[in-house]
């Protein structure tokens, strides 16, 4: 296999593994503030997607869709964790695992009540036919997804690091009853945390819409997103986009290797592994805690 | 007065046939073995507080063992079945092994993977399970007598589940029920006061593979047709709203969740395209405002005036 065939094939491992990487931080975020997981967030990328096709059917061009939904969708969030989450948050880790489930089957529901099972195309600006450079094809909605994940990594840590707000966020992920006495309202830290992931989530969905095709099934996508977030230990943000992107490249090296059936055995094989030999992901440290 | 009722209960659910169409006894069956994996999945989830989402997986197990059993090895289906659970069973053991140092989120993952790896192999081993296509199951025969007649399956199933109702609520009395529910409460103080409690999750997942390896091959056998898509994440999340709106760690609230859901297609007759929203809203709303199920609603029905007063009460399981 030469080299040319290799960094092809890196190229769409790395775009793919963008889509993971950006899921995962999805599912950190509010992991992170509540210590509850999303189980609806793949749910919230298909919603993403068909109301991306909602705004763009209303006659918006895509570039100005975008904004409308991501703040559609962060108002979702937010309203998710304040009626949904927070009063059982107290309770078992069952009850937080399963409601998170329940409210991802009831927003498939209402997607497949009203556009069935049909694959509707979504335009987007970056759909268009591959360019050279070099010896390479680049495809634009590639360097999309790439280009968003990178941004979006780089303007959340940013955002954590030197804000207000951010530093607010990442003191209640630390002790939540400190920061509180500190002047942080633990509940806006909670709403906006779960609002910016549900925002994440539908960005997802309008990514990769125009690509795949917008279905119900989209959210399946939250399979890839858990095993990206657990390589990377689950707690970290920048855990979850070195496992998405790793997660992305090994599924298409083992896919373009070994066929089909392989690649679609690698994520689940690996997050068996790794929760099993490292629950505290490849780069986390050691933990002490034994039951 | 105890013998009584079970007998009165057992004789009037084996007299259906005597009645029904041969619809409604397949509904009947059907619901019976929901009772039967809804009281497996209730001694791991609602007495021992694990989260599991694999359970179709095990009912996966349960059936495709007791199909190929008969149809490639040749044994009858009285034989069939109980290897079918017997290895169903090793199989949660040697998942629940691993796993005895997961609790909670990690769990749930570990589980949910597991689903995902069974589901695929089905899907990539055509030959052997039909794959997506799904696979005939013939009618068992059981000592040489074809279980042709729908009356001799039906007993056989309702059999089955009396006897899983009795074993489970014997289970949950027993040392290693009270186990589990301090397993749930508090894993730490379930360990200072002496119980194994690494080596209790094996166990606990073994028990509830044997429940529903046997719910599965009965389910083979009363369909006739198995295919990948009855055992996925949905039909585990089902298997989940079954006990959680019956009661957890209650034998009668898995009973009543199980008989209950199996119901529900028949009073939405007509407007099929709304159970998974239905499904999705009671789920929601039982683990909202209800947490202790229909079970709790029950216990509590009696007190109702004097509830008011007491009502901090602790939820279930909140440790």
């Amino acid at each position: 296999m030469s080299w040319q065939i290799l960094s092809q094939l890196g190229i769409s491992g790395l775009s793919i593994g963008s889509i993971y990487a950006l899921v995962g931080l999805a599912l950190v975020l509010p992991y992170k503030a509540s210590g509850a997981v999303n189980f609806a967030q793949g749910e919230i990328v298909t919603f993403g997607a068909y109301m991306g096709l909602v705004l763009t059917g209303l006659g918006l061009p895509y570039l100005a869709a975008v904004p409308l939904v991501l703040l559609i969708a962060a108002a979702a969030g937010a309203l998710i964790e304040r009626f949904l989450i927070r009063p059982i948050m107290a309770g078992p880790e069952f009850t937080l695992v399963i409601t998170t489930f329940a409210i991802g089957i009831v927003i498939k529901a209402l997607i497949r009540l009203h556009w069935q099972d049909n694959t509707f195309t979504l335009d987007a600006p970056f759909i268009a036919p591959p360019f050279k450079l070099g010896a390479l094809r680049l495809n634009p909605a590639y360097l999309v997804f790439v280009a968003s994940m990178t941004g979006i990594s780089a303007g959340l840590s940013l955002f954590l690091a030197y804000t207000k707000f951010g530093k607010a966020m990442r003191a209640t992920a630390l002790d939540p009853i400190a920061a509180r006495l500190m002047g942080i309202k633990p509940a806006r830290v909670l709403s906006s945390a779960w609002g910016l992931a549900a925002a994440l989530g539908a960005l997802v969905g309008l990514l990769l819409g125009p690509v795949i095709g917008v279905n119900p099934e989209m959210g399946h996508l939250i399979l890839k997103g858990l095993v990206a977030a657990v390589i990377g230990g689950f707690s970290s943000l920048g855990g979850a986009v070195a496992g998405g992107i790793l997660l992305g490249l090994l599924e298409t090296y083992a896919g373009a290797f070994w066929g089909a059936t392989f690649k679609n055995l690698v994520p689940f094989a690996v997050l068996i592994l790794i929760l099993l030999a490292r629950p505290e992901g490849l780069a986390g440290p050691a933990s002490a805690r034994r039951v | 007065m105890r013998i009584v009722i079970p007998v009165i209960a057992f004789a009037a659910v084996s007299s259906v046939p005597l009645f029904a169409t041969s619809y409604y006894l397949y509904l009947a069956e059907l619901a019976m073995i929901n009772v039967v994996v809804a009281l497996g999945l209730n001694l791991l989830c609602g007495n021992g507080g694990l989260i599991s989402l694999c359970n179709g997986s095990f009912m996966a197990a349960g059936a495709y063992g007791t199909a190929l059993l008969t149809s490639e090895a040749g044994l009858s289906g009285l034989a069939a079945l109980p290897a079918a659970t017997l290895l169903t069973s090793l199989l949660g053991a040697i998942l629940g092994y691993p796993a005895r140092r997961l609790s909670g989120l990690y769990l749930a993952l570990v589980t949910l993977g597991f689903l995902e790896l069974v589901q695929i192999a089905i899907e990539e081993y055509p030959d052997i399970t039909g794959g997506i296509r799904g696979l005939k199951v013939a009618r068992p025969a059981i000592l040489g007598l074809s279980l042709q007649s729908e009356t001799a399956l039906y007993l056989l199933v309702a059999a089955l589940t009396a006897f899983a109702i009795f074993a489970a609520w014997n289970i949950q009395k027993s040392r290693f029920g009270r186990a589990l529910d301090a397993l749930r409460q508090s894993p730490f103080a379930a360990r200072s006061l002496g119980i194994p409690v690494a080596r209790m999750k094996p166990f606990a997942f073994a028990l509830n593979a044997a429940f529903a390896g046997c719910a599965g091959g009965l389910f083979a056998m009363v369909t006739g047709f198995i295919d990948p898509t009855e055992f996925g994440v949905l039909e585990s999340l089902k298997h989940i709203t079954f006990i959680v709106v019956g009661g957890l760690g209650s034998v009668a609230g898995s009973v009543l969740g199980a008989a209950l859901f199996t119901a529900l297609p028949e009073f939405l007759r007509g407007t099929n395209e709304y159970s998974e929203l239905v499904y999705g809203l009671i789920l929601l709303g039982t683990l909202l405002f209800f947490p202790r199920g229909l079970a709790g609603l029950w216990e509590r029905l009696p007190a109702l005036p004097l509830q008011r007063a007491a009502s901090k009460e602790p939820v279930h399981g909140a440790s």
